[in-house]
């Protein structure tokens, strides 16, 4: 990510379930109860290792109120699982040494188990214990079954795979564009920029496995500059800059050179490169946050005006990325089907903006109402897609 | 801007219902003559009731900070529409309530911002939904339910409306003891409705706290909302404050109000330039007393009758316009419920500050537009500029846990 000039943020995670370390010593985690609406219990309970959760009380199902101690010397992570389903419902995650933590879940009729995972040594269970009574009218904690890193590779390793069978359309394009430029062609070359950039603006999920050749290929202008005026900017926006404000072919025919240097580069080395397991879910949603803040708000543009044909291919990218999560989710998102349909309805949106000679109307052409309908379209995209990222961290197997 | 033009004394209109208008008092004795000072600073209520036959935020006394907010609807059927109404009543009975936000486990981003703290407190938070005159359009099929008076405001004489701050499909009245819960209620708000509904224009607001007694005052530094009328009146209320289904008004209004928001700046520099005299001329109060002219103490009879050729408080004087106190500008009596706003400076570097007018009526009408019509040209509207706001119609109640805003017009409309 750090290139020329500042590109589209990548969000970092926040994960890495367990980077603390652990002394194998037999840590102590204490339990307790602490009163509530559903359920009254002002005892403390404490467990160790041998026996996570144990003593963990409560009377009744609905909402409790869980405070729950690191009473060892390390690190640890605790979750609150189904003894049935093995669904998780409370993660408390890089739970400090010596650290207590409150929490609250709203937990229907059922069998429960607390596990304790020290960062280097095997997950230790609780006792079960089972609540029952009625929870009507109250909001329930939905349980999922963790995301584990071993659920992610595989994911993660298809996307690669699919990235790089797109790298030569990449690579091709760029050097249509670069032939073209040279040729003097620059009405054909305007065409050819926005093919090339188009299939770079699908591949969202890949930008952080790039690392510079991201800012090299798609950077944007520094702080203070504009993509026409930023001397250290490379890549797409300042072709882009170039090709629409009358540049002489001459003076962009180095940039184009270079951005096809950079792409055949970057299909050279992405096979030793590594999307992060993280990344795809996390992305699943930042495409589309990308493309609110500096696409529909007309940031980026360097004047083409085809805001709208890259929030277009950010939809395509964010399928990509959701691809290979298909599995994952099905049994653990039920809103995926209304993310869909947001996604579909977004693109049905976009793509009502390009006319039938293909196109695509400018931003800065829309109307208020137009710009509204985008905006609230995608808005709720991302919202729903923001759960998949959740329900895609990766956590350690319980 | 329009040049200004001091020396005739006549120019631009001014503050709409009032510029002398501000919060129902702090406390639940709104402006009522003869409230003691400490009746009237008593300590705010902690929440506000969501259920009732009116919704709150109308005879509530005005809380410190509040945000207007209006908002095109964006969903694109009826039942979406509708979805986006229960979702706005769901939130809005939660945050006004106050209570532990939903767990969502690891499934989702937590579902509050956490700007209020894990637990949310109702803060005197209320939520007021009003229906502008463009949702009555041919999308939704409520044409036939528009309530008689509502239209899209015009231009006064001596307006300068900006339309990207006028106007929208559902405005919210969002008012709290303070700032973040305001901003908290908001975001909630937005989030539950998101692909629904998008804002068109807001303007935050606040209060002042009373200088050093009495009503509030606003950015020209005057005590405003003086005469208003006390929304802890039944009597009053009903007369002045709530719409009622009769004559050409559709049934659904009842327990509705037709609600005035204009967004009015101050030319603050302009007005700090001004004389005393003039100044005081121009309201026909006293800056440092909030007394009419005429009188001694704020909350005194101005007596025009004793008057009556305008020597002491000037005929054209606001509060004369506003309020003359006769048998017909009682029924003209609208309940103002402003807030001052401040929102940064323009582009030659002066502040952009002023007054958040809002008021209810139960009849636009008879109330607001006869005030200000009677308001054109009066001296004020040299150093004021109405820039935004609109007509709305702020929904009636939600009776019950099973009862959302607007149903009574969607039923009306099914």
């Amino acid at each position: 990510m750090h290139g020329t000039g500042p590109s589209k943020p990548v969000m970092i995670g926040f994960i890495g379930a367990a980077v603390v370390c652990v002394i194998a010593i037999a840590a102590v985690v204490s339990i307790a109860t602490h009163p509530s609406s559903a359920h009254r219990s002002d005892e403390a309970i404490t467990a160790n290792l041998d026996g996570c959760g144990k003593g963990w009380q409560p009377t009744s199902a609905g909402i409790q109120t869980l405070t729950v101690a690191n009473t060892s010397v390390s690190g640890m992570e605790v979750y609150l699982e189904s003894a049935s389903t093995g669904a998780v419902y409370v993660d408390l995650e890089n739970l400090g040494p010596g650290v207590t933590r409150s929490t609250r879940v709203a937990l229907a009729a059922g069998r429960y188990r607390f596990v304790c995972l020290p960062a280097d040594a095997d997950p230790a269970r609780g006792p079960v214990v089972t609540l029952s009574g009625s929870t009507s009218g109250v909001a329930l904690t939905p349980g999922i079954r963790p995301v584990t890193r071993n659920d992610l590779i595989p994911a993660a390793k298809a996307y690669e795979d699919w990235v790089q069978s797109r790298l030569p359309v990449l690579v091709a394009d760029a050097g249509r564009l670069d032939a073209d430029v040279k040729a003097g062609e620059l009405d054909q070359a305007r065409s050819d920029w926005l093919t090339a950039h188009l299939e770079y603006e699908t591949l969202g999920a890949a930008y952080g496995a790039f690392g510079d050749y991201d800012a090299e290929i798609n950077g944007m202008p520094a702080s203070g500059h504009t993509a026409a005026d930023d001397p250290d900017l490379a890549g797409f926006h300042k072709i882009e800059a170039m090709l629409y404000s009358g540049a002489p072919s001459t003076q962009i025919a180095p940039v184009t050179s270079a951005l096809v240097s950079a792409a055949a580069e970057l299909e050279a080395n992405f096979p030793s490169a590594r999307v992060d397991p993280l990344d795809v879910g996390l992305r699943a949603h930042e495409i589309l946050e990308n493309a609110l803040q500096f696409e529909l708000t007309g940031e980026a543009d360097a004047e083409s005006g085809t805001e709208l044909a890259t929030v277009d291919a950010n939809l395509t990218g964010t399928l990509a990325a959701l691809a290979p999560l298909r599995g994952i989710l099905a049994t653990r998102y039920p809103q995926m089907k209304q993310a869909d349909a947001a996604i579909e309805q977004s693109r049905t949106l976009v793509e009502s903006f390009r006319g039938a000679d293909g196109a695509w109307r400018p931003l800065s052409d829309l109307g208020r109402p137009q710009r509204q309908q985008l905006n609230a379209s995608i808005s709720k995209t991302v919202e729903l897609l923001a759960n998949v990222a959740a329900i895609c961290d990766v956590r350690r197997a319980a | 801007m329009r040049a200004p033009d001091r020396s005739p004394m006549i120019g631009r209109r001014g503050f709409v219902g009032g510029l002398v208008a501000a919060p129902l008092g702090m406390a639940a004795g709104l402006a009522a003559p003869g409230l003691s000072a400490e009746a009237r600073a008593a300590e705010p209520a902690a929440s506000y009731p969501f259920h009732g036959v009116h919704q709150q935020g109308i005879a509530t006394p005005a809380q410190k900070y509040s945000a207007f907010v209006a908002f095109d609807v964006t969903a694109d059927s009826r039942d979406q529409l509708d979805a986006v109404l229960r979702a706005v009543t769901d939130r809005a009975r939660f945050l006004t309530a106050g209570g532990h936000p939903h767990e969502v486990g690891l499934t989702a981003p937590p579902a509050d911002s956490g700007v209020l703290g894990p637990v949310v407190p109702a803060d005197g938070l209320t939520v007021t939904a009003s229906v502008g005159a463009s949702l009555f359009d041919e999308r939704f099929g409520l044409a036939s339910a528009r309530p008689a008076r509502l239209r899209t405001m015009e231009d006064f004489p001596n307006d300068a409306l900006d339309r990207d701050q006028c106007d929208g499909d559902l405005l919210l009245q969002i008012c709290a003891h303070n700032s973040d819960t305001v901003v908290h209620a908001l975001r909630d708000v937005m989030r539950a409705t998101r692909g629904g509904l998008q804002v068109r224009w807001r303007k935050d607001g606040f209060v002042s706290p009373p200088r050093p007694s009495g009503t509030p005052r606003n950015l020209l530094g005057f005590k405003d909302g003086t005469s208003n009328p006390a929304a802890v009146d039944a009597a009053s209320m009903s007369e002045l404050v709530w719409t009622r289904a009769t004559g050409d008004e559709p049934e659904w209004v009842a327990g509705g109000s037709y609600h005035v928001v204009r967004l009015i700046r101050m030319l603050v520099e302009f007005w700090d330039r001004v004389s005393i005299n003039e100044q005081e001329n121009m309201i026909g109060r006293s800056r440092d007393t909030g007394a009419p002219l005429t009188r001694t103490h704020e909350f005194d009879d101005p007596h025009y009758e004793l008057d009556p050729t305008g020597d002491v408080i000037q005929l054209d004087a606001h509060i004369r316009l506003a309020n003359p106190r006769n048998a017909e500008s009682k029924k003209q009596q609208m309940l103002r419920r402003p807030y001052n706003y401040d929102a940064g400076v323009d582009a030659n570097g002066n502040l952009d500050m002023g007054l958040i007018f809002a008021c209810f009526n139960q009849d636009l009408e008879r109330q607001f537009v006869a005030v200000q019509k009677r308001l054109a040209d009066e001296p004020l509207v040299d150093y004021i500029s109405p820039v935004g706001g609109g007509y709305y119609f702020a929904l009636p109640g939600v009776r019950h846990a099973g009862d959302y805003l607007g149903s009574s017009l969607m039923k009306a409309t099914a």
